[in-house]
């Protein structure tokens, strides 16, 4: 580790020349990042239609299309009825902890093909066949670990169960999320992160957070706004009210 | 690349771009598109500007302890099974890609864009080394295949027409493709889609890097980015050093105005957090993650006169609004980076020498320091270099002479009386109808393009006189 030594020695020695231009402190921080994460889950728990209302309404401000259903009992029938609008036979799912259902029982017995990202795959072989499943696939449904209100944005972590590229490969992308899922603002989703990463035990497997804000989309022709440039072309949201 | 714009000097390719017709046009489009884009943003959103103070002061303090960040970045890195590199120059970091193509039996490389791997050269060694390198975002996909380099940070392909890219895609992907947005996207995406899933390296800059989690940020539009991180086997990713930030709730403050600043969107489409490689449990995600620290001429500016410049977030606010920019474009420029920042960046990595000429392609308006999201003064770091290249003897001499001798005459009431009765005298043939048009010998360049006001009557102390 000479390198590193004689790089951040060089560094160090540059710094010490100069006071800086001001004084100067990064970003207040939580304390107690689990503790400032409660408090805010306390808070949406109370107020989450406002939050919902706003998540919708940035939600389909960036082309996303939004759903609510009463409970995950619903949710197949929603995602039946987009598979059937854009003529996709093959889907791709988490697994069932993660998104909290199996779709399975109810739409492979209508012709779709469904193929569940079981948790605890994590061989070669398995990441070649799911590459390929997941290339294939017209529809990928995962879950949603925040939805973030002011700017109508799914957060993803990946992880066991949660493979990157369910929400990446397919052109239609459909996550289930429920009331406890809400944040409002991006500083809270700063304390969320905070307190995951403080205790990765508890929930951070996975080596990618994903933040997604609407379809892929490019305006590098020109200046013209096209959507589904690499990944999905649309984004599908249900809220299922009854967690 | 195959063009070489440096062999012609900067007031020629400058006088080109403000020649062809298509790029005027084509320039006074997007940025206007993008100013408007941003201002937008920022009215609906009025706690910008109190977290534009907070990015600033966090960029300030990454950098008056930037050793403490990069080491505890490394260590976070590597605890979660990622290997860190240090790069002391450009051509260091190349040879670290380039070892590592080696050493795993690297073919094909897809990029997700970056401005450090523009700023090395990278694609030309990949390309001498026997690598395919894959540009992957659209617009870099197309500066790619056309063998040009980017003229905007965030649109590269800003200067081409999409009669001109149906042409290229045509040509360059065998087929006969219709001229419309539309279309041309999807046949990159097709094209695109394969090298993603063949490739065996994936190669990203790094937006922002957090030192305490070891996390990198991508901020993408297209979800390149995403593709270039979870599916082939190796993810590098190469950083200037002053991309790192101490922690993730810094991060949202940067994040809740770089899309703003940039596109004028509250968030691009994609922002991917990344931590090592794929970790224990998890199906997909590379077996290996590199990340490639590189100074290339920063470390030098942390105690120098360019220190502010390392704030950068290379959103390109800066570009759209400057007035030389608007009407140049990127490729005048003749680097890597272009615009008013781009000077700046320019003369840091490369040395003050090759900004002789850009220093001054700049009118000090100071309109990029109103609009930067972390408010980088930039018009008082371009007087700063234009007096360093004068007191280095690096500007040209008539130049220093001029200066000198108008120094002389500011700093003396005797002489400045006296110009100002001989220059009232001596610029009588040259005045028509109160305006000088022409002026002889090296001063005609000045009034070629421009009118001068003439010298007044009367000088305000004369007409001062008059009054008692």
């Amino acid at each position: 580790m000479a390198a590193r030594a004689e790089f951040l020695d060089r560094i160090k020695r540059e710094v010490a020349k100069t006071p800086g231009l001001f004084p100067a402190t990064p970003a207040p921080r939580p304390a107690n990042p689990a503790e400032a994460a409660e408090i805010v889950r306390r808070q949406i728990a109370e107020r989450w239609p406002q939050a919902l209302e706003r998540f919708r309404e940035e939600f389909e401000r960036v082309a996303g299309v939004f759903h609510r259903v009463g409970s995950l009992a619903e949710v197949p029938n929603v995602v039946r009825g987009i598979a059937k609008e854009k003529g996709v036979s093959e889907i791709v799912c988490w697994d069932r902890a993660p998104l909290g259902l199996d779709l399975r029982p109810s739409l492979g017995a209508e012709g779709l093909t469904v193929t569940v990202a079981e948790a605890g795959q994590e061989s070669d072989e398995a990441r070649v066949r799911h590459r390929a499943e997941a290339a294939r696939a017209g529809l990928g449904v995962t879950g949603c670990d925040f939805a973030l209100a002011e700017t109508g944005t799914l957060i993803l972590l990946s992880g066991s169960g949660r493979p990157r590229s369910t929400s990446l490969l397919p052109d239609t992308h459909v996550a289930v999320f429920d009331r406890t899922r809400l944040l409002e603002s991006l500083e809270q989703v700063g304390i969320m992160l905070e307190a995951l990463h403080a205790d990765p035990a508890r929930s951070m497997s996975g080596a990618m957070i994903t933040f997604i804000t609407g379809p892929s989309r490019t305006a590098d022709i020109e200046l013209t706004l096209t959507r589904g440039v690499h990944g999905p072309k649309e984004v599908h949201a249900i809220f299922v009210e009854r967690p | 690349m195959s063009e070489s714009p440096l062999a012609v000097p900067f007031p020629e390719r400058a006088g080109a771009a403000l020649q062809d017709a298509f790029l005027q046009q084509a320039l006074a489009i997007a940025t206007t598109k993008f100013i408007e884009l941003r201002k937008e943003s920022f009215e609906g959103f009025p706690q910008g500007e109190a977290l534009r103070d907070r990015a600033r002061a966090i960029k300030e303090a990454t950098l008056q302890r930037l050793d403490f960040y990069l080491g505890q970045l490394a260590d976070s890195i590597e605890r979660l099974g990622g290997r860190v590199h240090w790069a002391t120059t450009g051509a260091e970091a190349r040879e670290i890609v380039l070892r590592l193509c080696r050493d795993k039996g690297v073919r094909m490389a897809v990029k997700s864009k970056s401005m450090a791997t523009e700023e090395i050269d990278l694609n030309e060694a990949l390309e001498h080394a026997g690598v395919t390198p894959v540009e992957t975002d659209l617009g870099e996909y197309i500066i790619q295949l056309a063998h040009e380099r980017p003229s905007h940070i965030i649109a590269p392909a800003i200067h081409k027409t999409k009669g001109q890219v149906a042409e290229l895609f045509s040509k360059e992907l065998h087929g006969d493709f219709a001229a419309d947005p539309e279309v041309l996207t999807a046949v990159a995406r097709k094209a695109l889609r394969e090298k993603f899933l063949q490739a065996d390296m994936g190669i990203t800059g790094a937006n922002f890097a957090v030192a305490e989690t070891g996390t990198v940020a991508l901020v993408t539009n297209e979800g390149n980015g995403r593709m270039v991180t979870s599916l082939p086997r190796l993810h590098v990713a190469v950083m200037g050093i002053e991309k790192v930030i101490p922690s993730m709730t810094d991060l949202m403050v940067f994040l809740a105005i770089l899309a703003r600043s940039a596109t004028g969107q509250k968030l691009s489409s994609y922002t991917t957090l990344v931590r090592g490689p794929r970790q224990k449990g998890e199906l997909e995600g590379p077996d290996e993650f590199h990340l490639i620290l590189m100074d290339n001429g920063r470390a030098r500016q942390i105690a120098g006169t360019l220190r502010e410049a390392l704030y950068c977030l290379r959103c390109g606010a800066c570009l759209n609004v400057c007035p030389v920019y608007r009407q140049i474009g990127g490729h005048a420029y003749g680097y890597t980076y272009p615009g008013p920042i781009g000077i700046l960046l320019t003369a840091m990595l490369k040395g003050t020498e090759s900004v002789k000429d850009l220093a001054h392609a700049s009118s000090l308006c100071g309109a990029c320091k109103d609009v930067c999201p972390v408010r980088i003064d930039i018009p008082r770091m371009l007087i700063e270099l234009r007096e360093h290249l004068d007191r280095e003897r690096i500007a040209p001499w008539p130049e220093r002479m001029i200066f000198s001798m108008f120094k002389l005459i500011l700093l003396s009431p005797a002489l400045f009386h006296v110009s100002a009765f001989l220059g009232r005298a001596l610029q009588i043939p040259f005045v028509t109808n109160g305006r000088v048009r022409r002026l002889p010998l090296f001063f005609a360049k000045w009034t070629r393009t421009r009118d001068l006001p003439p010298i007044a009557a009367k000088t305000f102390r004369e007409r001062w006189k008059e009054l008692d």
